[in-house]
C-alpha cells in the first residue's frame, strides 16, 4: 500500500467539514423537496462533501508516495504551544475585561497564537506575516491608520531575514505617507489617523 | 449588425468620458506592473482593490478591473522574455520560445510579436464579445430555474475538470466553496445558518476576506519560503523590428492562437493560463517552424501570446451574458458587482447597457493602450524588477488589510481574512486548488435559489432537471466531461498540457 500522505490529509479535511457542517446543520428545518427548508441545501452539500471526502481518502491510499515535507521537532511543537497561546490569550483577555467590543479578545488571541507559531524557523513566515495582518486589525480603531501600519510592517518585515533596520525605516516612512496620500486624502475611507490616547 | 454598431458607438461614448479612461489607464498600468512583477497575480490584485473601487460608478469600477486582468497578460510576457521569468501562470509557456529568442539576440522582436498579437487577439476577442452578447443573452432569458441550475452546476463541473492537479480534489474544493457559500442569512426564511451568533457573519463569509485571504497572504508566505531567483541579468532588448520572414511566420501563429485563445475563455474553468498552454501545444506540432521549437521559434510566443490575451477578454461572455463567472477572476467580478448592487446575469445587457457596451469600448481602448505602454516603455518596467519582494510584500500586505477593513469599517474581517490566510496555506501545501473554492463560493448562493425555485414549480419533481430538453443536455455535458476525465489516458494528457 502507497499511501499519499498528501490527499489523504485533503480527504479527511473534506470529511471533517462535512461531518461537522451536517452536525450543525441539525438545527435547521430540512423541509421538502417541494418546499425546501433553511436546511435541505446545506444537507445535499454536506452529504456530498462526505461523499467526496470519502473517495478522495479511499484513492489516496493506493496512488502514493507523496509524502509531506519533513517537520523538525520545533515546528511539530510549535502547533500545539500556538493552539494554546490562542486559548489562553483569549481567556486571559476576557477576566482582565479591560478591552470590550470590536474583537479586542480574538485580535490579541490570533496575535499571540501567531507569534508563538513563528518560533520555529520553518514558521517563521506563516506566523509573523499573519500576526502583523493581525496587529494592524487591534491597532487600527484606538491607535490609528499610521500606528497601525508601522506595527504591521515591522512585524511582517521580520519575516524576511533580509531586511535592514534602514530599509525597514525607509519602507515605513515610504508607506505611511503612501497609504495616507491613497487612503486618507483620495479614498476618504473613515479611519481614525493618529492615536485616540494622546 | 446596425444595431451593433450603434450599441458599440453608445459603448465608446461611455468608454470615453475622462474618467472612465483614466480608470481604464490605471487599470492597464496596475495589470502591467502586477504582470512583470512574479509573485502577485490579478486574483490577488483584483481583491486587493475591490474596496478602492467602491466609491466609483459600477461601470467606472469593472472598467478597472477588467484592465488589471487583461494588462496583467501583457505585462507578464515582459519579464518570461527578457528574465526567463514569469510573471503570470499564463505567461510560462513564453518563457521557452520568449527567452531563447533573447538569448539569441531577438528580445526585441519577441516582445513586438507579443505585443502586436495579444492587441490583434484583443480587438478580435472585443468583437467576438459584443457580438455573442446579445445573442447569448436572447437565449438565456428562456432559461428557467432548472436550466439555471443545471448550467450552473455544468460551469461548477467543468471549472473542476480543467483545473490543476487532481479532479477528485478539485470537485471537492467546489463543494467545500458551496458549503462556504450557505454561512449567513438564508434569502427564503431569514433564519441565521452557521453564524455561530456573530452578526457580522449574517451577511456570509466576506468574499474579499476568502479572496484576500487564500490569494494574497498565502501566496506571500509561500514566496517567503521559496529562496528569491531573480539576480539574473536582463537580456538586451535590441532591435524592436520583425524580419519579413518573422512576420510571415508569426501571423499564422497569432491567427490561431486567437482563435484558440477565444474558445478556451469562454469555458468555464479557461482562462488566459489554460489558453496560452493550449496555444503551445498547437504550434509545437502544427506551426511551419515546429523543427525550431526548443531553439527559439517565434511561433511559441506569438501563439501563446495572443491566445493568454483573446482569453481573458472571451471569459467575460458567460459573465456578461449568463451571470456565471469562469474563472476565478470573474468570480471577483461578480463579487465586485453584487457589491455595487447589480445582479449579474441574462437581463444585464439591457438593464446596464452603460456598463455592458462600455466594458466592451474599453476593451479596445484598453489594448490599444497597453500597446503602448508595454512596446516604448519597456525599460521602464524592466527597472520596476529590480524593487526586491522584501519590499514588496510588507506594501501588499498593509494594502490588504486597509482594503478589507474599509470594506465595511470592521476589523472582524481583518482577523477573519487572517484565517482564510491559514486555510489558503494548508490548502496550497496539500494540493488543493484555490480557485475552484471561489468559484463554488460565488456560484452556490445562485444555486440554491435556482433549485429551490425549480422544485416548487416542478412540486418537487427531480425529474424536472432531465425532463427540460436545456437542463438535460447541460447535466448531459457535465456527466460526460467528468467522466472523461476519469479515465487515465485523458488525464494524463490534461497533466501533461498543464504542466509543461
Amino acid at each position: 500500500m502507497k499511501i499519499n500522505t498528501k490527499d489523504l490529509l485533503s480527504g479527511i479535511i473534506l470529511i471533517l467539514f462535512a461531518v461537522i457542517g451536517y452536525w450543525l446543520n441539525q438545527d435547521h428545518a430540512l423541509g421538502t423537496a417541494r418546499r425546501m427548508g433553511p436546511g435541505y441545501m446545506p444537507m445535499l452539500t454536506f452529504v456530498i462533501l462526505l461523499g467526496i471526502g470519502a473517495i478522495v481518502t479511499l484513492f489516496a491510499l493506493f496512488s502514493g508516495p507523496n509524502p509531506l515535507d519533513k517537520w523538525t521537532t520545533g515546528e511539530v511543537l510549535a502547533i500545539p504551544a500556538a493552539i494554546v497561546a490562542f486559548f489562553a490569550t483569549y481567556i486571559i483577555v476576557e477576566r482582565l475585561n479591560i478591552f470590550q467590543g470590536n474583537y479586542y479578545i480574538l485580535g490579541s488571541a490570533i496575535l499571540a497564537g501567531c507569534l508563538v507559531l513563528a518560533i520555529p524557523h520553518g514558521w517563521r513566515a506563516l506566523g509573523l506575516v499573519h500576526a502583523g495582518f493581525a496587529l494592524f486589525g487591534l491597532l487600527l480603531e484606538q491607535g490609528g491608520l499610521m500606528l497601525a501600519l508601522v506595527g504591521c510592517i515591522l512585524v511582517s518585515a521580520l519575516a524576511d531575514p533580509d531586511h535592514r533596520p534602514k530599509g525597514v525605516l525607509g519602507m515605513i516612512i515610504f508607506l505611511c505617507v503612501l497609504c495616507w496620500w491613497v487612503f486618507i486624502k483620495e479614498l476618504d475611507i473613515r479611519v481614525n489617523v493618529w492615536p485616540q490616547f494622546l | 449588425m446596425e444595431l451593433l454598431l450603434t450599441n458599440l458607438g453608445h459603448g465608446f461614448a461611455v468608454a470615453l468620458t475622462v474618467n472612465n479612461i483614466l480608470f481604464c489607464l490605471l487599470g492597464c498600468l496596475i495589470g502591467t506592473a502586477i504582470g512583470v512583477l512574479p509573485g502577485i497575480g490579478p486574483v490577488a490584485t483584483i481583491s486587493l482593490l475591490l474596496p478602492i473601487t467602491f466609491g466609483q460608478p459600477a461601470t467606472t469600477a469593472i472598467i478597472m478591473l477588467a484592465g488589471i486582468y487583461y494588462g496583467a497578460q501583457y505585462g507578464g510576457s515582459t519579464t518570461a522574455i527578457l528574465l526567463n521569468l514569469p510573471g503570470e501562470v499564463s505567461s510560462v509557456v513564453t518563457t521557452l520560445e520568449g527567452y531563447k529568442m533573447a538569448r539569441n539576440g531577438r528580445a526585441g522582436a519577441a516582445l513586438t510579436i507579443a505585443a502586436l498579437g495579444s492587441f490583434f487577439a484583443g480587438t478580435v476577442a472585443t468583437v467576438l464579445v459584443a457580438a455573442s452578447g446579445p445573442l447569448l443573452t436572447s437565449v438565456a432569458l428562456s432559461f428557467g430555474p432548472a436550466d439555471y441550475f443545471s448550467l450552473m452546476l455544468l460551469g461548477l463541473i467543468i471549472s473542476a475538470v480543467l483545473a490543476q492537479g487532481s479532479v477528485l480534489k478539485s470537485v471537492g474544493m467546489v463543494v467545500l466553496g458551496v458549503a462556504l457559500g450557505l454561512v449567513g442569512t438564508d434569502v427564503q426564511t431569514g433564519q441565521q445558518r452557521f453564524t455561530f451568533g456573530v452578526p457580522e457573519l449574517s451577511d456570509g463569509v466576506g468574499f474579499v476576506s476568502i479572496a484576500m485571504g487564500m490569494f494574497g497572504i498565502a501566496e506571500i508566505i509561500l514566496n517567503l519560503e521559496r529562496p528569491e531567483q531573480r539576480s539574473v541579468l536582463a537580456a538586451k532588448v535590441g532591435s524592436l523590428f520583425l524580419t519579413k520572414e518573422e512576420f510571415s511566420r508569426a501571423t499564422p501563429a497569432v491567427l490561431r492562437g486567437t482563435v484558440v485563445g477565444s474558445l478556451l475563455g469562454i469555458l468555464p474553468g479557461g482562462g488566459a493560463a489554460l489558453a496560452s498552454f493550449g496555444s503551445y501545444m498547437m504550434e509545437r506540432k502544427m506551426s511551419r517552424g515546429r523543427a525550431e521549437f526548443g531553439n527559439g521559434a517565434i511561433e511559441g510566443v506569438a501563439g501563446p501570446e495572443s491566445a493568454n490575451n483573446a482569453a481573458s477578454q472571451t471569459s467575460f461572455i458567460p459573465l456578461l451574458t449568463l451571470g456565471i463567472p469562469a474563472n476565478a477572476v470573474m468570480a471577483l467580478m461578480v463579487g465586485a458587482l453584487i457589491i455595487q448592487g447589480i445582479q449579474p446575469g441574462p437581463r444585464m445587457v439591457e438593464a446596464q447597457p452603460d456598463l455592458f457596451w462600455g466594458l466592451i469600448a474599453s476593451m479596445w481602448i484598453g489594448n490599444l493602450m497597453l500597446l503602448v505602454i508595454n512596446l516604448p516603455m519597456i525599460g521602464m518596467w524592466v527597472k520596476l524588477l529590480q524593487v526586491p519582494y522584501k519590499y514588496l510584500y510588507p506594501s501588499i500586505l498593509v494594502f490588504c488589510a486597509i482594503g478589507v477593513y474599509s470594506l465595511s469599517n470592521n476589523v472582524f474581517d481583518v482577523y477573519q481574512t487572517v484565517l482564510f490566510g491559514f486555510v489558503g496555506y494548508i490548502f496550497s501545501k496539500l494540493k488543493m486548488e484555490p480557485a475552484p473554492l471561489l468559484i463554488g463560493f460565488v456560484l452556490g448562493p445562485m444555486m440554491e435559489e435556482h433549485l429551490r425555485r425549480a422544485m416548487l414549480l416542478s412540486r418537487g419533481d427531480v425529474m424536472v432537471f432531465v425532463e427540460r430538453p436545456i437542463s438535460a443536455s447541460m447535466l448531459a455535458i457535465a456527466a460526460a466531461a467528468m467522466i472523461a476525465m476519469l479515465l487515465p489516458s485523458l488525464r494524463k494528457g490534461k497533466d501533461k498540457a498543464l504542466a509543461e
